[in-house]
């Protein structure tokens, strides 16, 4: 075929693949790489320099900073598999009263605003905390939240239900007849958890704990609020964007450059391991629950409701000091709204801001999944595995990353007529489009594409086909995936702090800000307005997905 | 009713060869059927009609028009899918409909042509059920009225009855070709089973490899069979070494002399059917003129209203035979002498090479 006869015969679903990729090209690609360029140019001069390397391996201020995110990230992951390994184990393989609210509170803390847990621990156990001051009145003095334990803390008690949901799907995806034959071979009870069941719940586990390394690398609320000197690479980046604010942000750049090589690293080392681990089975023999008893049972419980209870704390916290009676930054005994009325009068804008972006956002996820995952799903091109591919990037890079791309690849360029707002709607497009496209994909996997054969056969243009077929069938899909959308872009932090200006403060921005000033009456209620619009959509979530927990991974 | 011309027709995956040179012609309104086993390409070529994919080179034309050009909404061809793919979200009435409504036909006229095709299939009474309140032969039928009912040019079927079970497989059978027939609509039809290809069609094209091994009425099919691939395919056959010197052609089992059956030179092999091989207590005489190999019984299956003998010659060659059941011989114990008896008629010669192309 000629290239003209070619042109002639694109297709629909040829030409959504182009614009497909003309997009990712633009709001994902070209940032990305100006970001890596920006990294080897030298700040002065504008010429090629390795210089920044250099700098960020030799200079203590970056090395401490690479050993602090490296240190909080590891082991905010091993205390994430700790807790959320026995905690999947117990509710898969045992009887556990309350199953649904312990995976309930397990994914509102994995969808509550990320900083809160931060700043929710410091009014438990900061300088001025009520726990703190509680054992003082004893004379015991707590240790201090701030600091690297504190920030393992909250990355352990943020990151569990990625493990936990992960290996109980798993778990409960398992064939029970690989355990029978285990002890029908002669294994003991811990002969065949140790040699069976743990090697075959591997995968999830790894999945897991590499995603929690991933978010940890790249957490800036957390360290932000509780560091107090120990700084993380994505603190460093940020502030060194605000030091050279007029000039080129080179040496931002380059850190985040660091901290994205360090999730992909951590990515591909999965891989490598998992390429010979793929444990495929059917499901014929779904595994059963076993009852615990006596002293035991009771640990279990114990065990599985305290962790739940423990990590929704700050939530908790969080909104009952937005009903603390305050006067101004200060809290003076009893309840009240005070707080509210404060928003209502101060953040009005952050409000309408943040339901605007993220909505704008939504339907601009929304209709690019349904898109996407049609391509990626029923065409095997070389396009459709780029597009399949290009969706896991925006989980590796860092928001701190995507935002200093927007800001050096669009500010001034022809894409700035969008303005901070369209830019902010863009990059929450971009960076939570994944959430929409995975949902969509495994809602269109499930349909048969015959479905949209006979469509076209019948005589319906494949667009068409597409909107009166398809997308009905892939609803369920499509809603999980806007609501994920919605969840995750209301509640962006990083990346917003480095676009937004004074027009276009978001609630996380305020919030982040009140936590700084010690406006924690007013951070309260914010976040609480925040946890009320996530709750609403995990229960919507929790409507529509056919599988409720991993809706959520 | 429309006539299909396929020329030179070449489809490639990668480096392998799914359709090699496919020319093939079907009469109008005839029920061609695609028979062959999985991976021989005849769901391939089905969906290249269909338009799904593109033919690297080669023409497709109905009518004596080129469809190459069409896109696969434009192609006026129906088709029937093995899975059904009844639209879940629409009515029984709504996914026959279907098809109208993308051809813009008039609501008064859609109302009476769904509701008589749906007379046609004997769905008249679930016009307003979901697809998922239906059984699997009913949400065929719904495919297949929905295919119909457009008046398509042609009719494809994709192992439509395939994921049903064995009863009702048969009774659809019956009915899909009464209905072809009542319709007169060109059919290209795939299956896998034989007997399916055997009982349904004018004409059964057998597909192997990607290439077409022989197209012919189901009848020549199964009696004249074009190579060794159809003859084992269609049917099952027991094939026989031949010795052959200059002047003369032997069996190894039995030493019968052939050389008047063969009219070809060079290396064949003989072949008969199960059902025309007799088997014979030893001592009994065969009849007049048959050949006759001496054997022992390896196993014998009784499975009702037949019974299957598993045989070895004294040449070490083994050979099946069916027949109606015959107490004296399934009681015969392993290895008793029988005698083999075949009428030199049913006899058929292959080259013994390459693709074995029948020796007339």
């Amino acid at each position: 075929m000629s290239a003209l006869t070619r042109l002639r015969h694109m297709d629909f679903w040829t030409a959504i693949t182009v614009l497909i990729l003309t997009v990712l090209a633009l709001l994902l690609i070209l940032p990305i790489l100006r970001v890596l360029m920006l990294g080897f140019v030298d700040a002065d001069t504008g010429g090629f320099t390795f210089g920044n390397f250099v700098e960020v391996f030799t200079r203590n201020y970056y090395l401490n900073g690479f050993k602090n995110s490296l240190y909080v990230a590891l082991l905010g992951t091993l205390g994430a598999c700790l807790i959320g390994i026995p905690l999947a184990f117990f509710t898969a393989r045992f009887v556990v009263a309350g199953q649904t609210w312990i995976s309930t509170l397990a994914i509102l803390v994995l969808v509550a605003p990320p900083f809160i847990g931060a700043y929710a621990w410091i009014m438990m156990l900061g300088a001025n905390g009520f726990i703190t001051n509680f054992f003082a009145h004893f004379g015991i003095n707590t240790p201090t939240i701030y600091g690297a334990h504190g920030i393992v803390l909250v990355f352990t008690l943020k990151f569990f239900p990625f493990i936990y949901l992960m290996t109980q799907t798993s778990l409960n995806g398992m064939n029970k007849s690989f355990e029978d034959a285990a002890e029908n071979l002669g294994c003991t009870p811990w002969q065949r958890f140790t040699k069976i069941t743990l090697p075959l719940v591997f995968p999830a586990v790894s999945t897991g704990a590499i995603i929690c390394f991933v978010l940890a690398i790249a957490d800036f609320g957390t360290p932000a609020i509780l560091g107090r000197g120990f700084r993380t690479l994505s603190t460093i980046a940020f502030s060194a964007y605000r030091s050279e604010l007029g000039g080129l942000p080179t040496m931002a750049v380059t850190v985040s450059i660091v901290m994205m090589a360090m999730s992909m690293l951590a990515l591909l080392a999965q891989r490598r391991i998992l390429a010979k681990r793929r444990y495929a089975s059917a499901l014929t023999n779904p595994p059963r629950k076993q009852r615990m008893q006596g002293w035991r049972n009771v640990a279990m419980h114990l065990f599985c409701h305290g962790i739940v209870l423990i990590a929704m704390l700050p939530t908790l916290v969080v909104v009952y000091t937005s009903f603390l009676k305050t006067n101004g930054p200060v809290f003076i005994g009893g309840f009240g709204l005070e707080s509210y009325e404060r928003i209502l009068r101060t953040a009005p804008d952050a409000i309408t801001n943040s339901f605007i972006f993220a909505l704008s956002a939504v339907v601009l996820i929304t209709i690019f999944s349904g898109l996407i995952s049609y391509v990626i799903v029923r065409r095997d091109t070389a396009a459709s595995g780029a597009i399949d591919f290009l969706m896991m990037v925006p989980y590796l890079v860092p928001g701190v990353v995507i935002a200093i791309g927007y800001v050096t690849t669009f500010r001034g360029g022809p894409l700035d007529v969008v303005g901070t707002a369209g830019l902010l709607i863009l990059l929450y497009f971009i960076r939570r489009l994944p959430y929409g496209v995975r949902s969509t994909t495994s809602s269109l996997r499930q349909i048969k594409p015959s479905m949209e054969e006979a469509a076209v056969n019948l005589g319906a243009p494949p667009a068409h086909a597409f909107l009166i077929i398809t997308v009905p069938l892939i609803l369920p899909g499509l809603i999980v995936g806007a609501l994920m959308g919605f969840i995750t872009a209301i509640n962006e932090l990083s990346s917003t702090l480095i676009l937004y200006d004074g027009g276009t403060i978001t609630m996380p921005v305020q919030i982040y800000l009140a936590v700084l000033d010690g406006e924690f009456g007013l951070a309260g209620a914010l976040s609480t307005v925040l946890l009320i619009c996530t709750g609403a959509c995990v229960y919507a979530v929790f409507r529509f997905a056919e599988n409720r927990d991993s809706a959520f991974l | 009713m429309a006539s299909v011309e396929i020329t030179g027709l070449r489809k490639l995956y990668g480096n392998v060869m799914a359709l090699s040179d496919i020319t093939l012609s079907i009469p109008s309104g005839a029920f061609y059927t695609l028979l062959g086993p999985s991976g021989c390409g005849k769901t391939t070529l089905l969906r290249t009609i269909a338009g799904f994919h593109a033919q690297n080179s080669g023409q497709i034309a109905i009518d004596g028009a080129s469809i190459e050009d069409l896109p696969a909404h434009k192609r006026d061809v129906a088709m029937v899918f093995q899975d059904y793919a009844v639209f879940p979200h629409l009515s029984v009435r709504d996914n026959v409909a279907f098809g109208l409504k993308q051809r813009k036909v008039n609501r008064t006229e859609i109302d009476t042509r769904v509701t008589e095709v749906l007379e046609v299939v004997q769905l008249g009474h679930l016009a307003d059920r979901m697809p998922h309140e239906l059984s699997g032969g009913q949400q065929q039928r719904v495919g297949l009225a929905r295919a119909i009912v457009v008046r398509p040019k042609v009719l494809l079927m994709d192992e439509p009855l395939s994921n049903l079970d064995a009863k009702l497989r048969v009774d659809l059978r019956a009915e899909l070709r009464r209905i072809q027939r009542d319709l007169g609509i060109t059919t290209v039809y795939v299956t896998h089973d034989q007997e399916e290809a055997l009982a349904m069609s004018d004409i059964v094209c057998v597909m192997h490899g990607g290439i077409i091994q022989q197209a012919a009425p189901p009848l020549d099919i199964y009696l004249r069979p074009a190579n060794r691939f159809v003859a084992t395919f269609v049917g099952a056959n027991n094939f026989l070494a031949v010795s052959r010197t200059a002047a003369k052609a032997t069996l190894v089992s039995g030493g019968a002399e052939i050389t008047p059956l063969i009219r070809d030179d060079g290396p064949v092999v003989g072949a008969m059917r199960p059902e025309d091989v007799r088997v014979l207590a030893a001592g009994t005489t065969a009849p007049e003129g048959d050949i006759i190999v001496s054997a022992r019984i390896r196993e014998i299956s009784f499975i009702g209203r037949e019974m299957e003998i598993f045989a070895q010659t004294d040449a070490g060659e083994h050979i099946k035979a069916v027949s109606r059941p015959d107490p004296a011989i399934v009681a015969l114990p392993e290895n008793s002498p029988v005698t083999l008896a075949i009428r030199p008629d049913d006899l058929s010669f292959f080259v013994d090479s390459g693709d074995g192309v029948r020796v007339p």
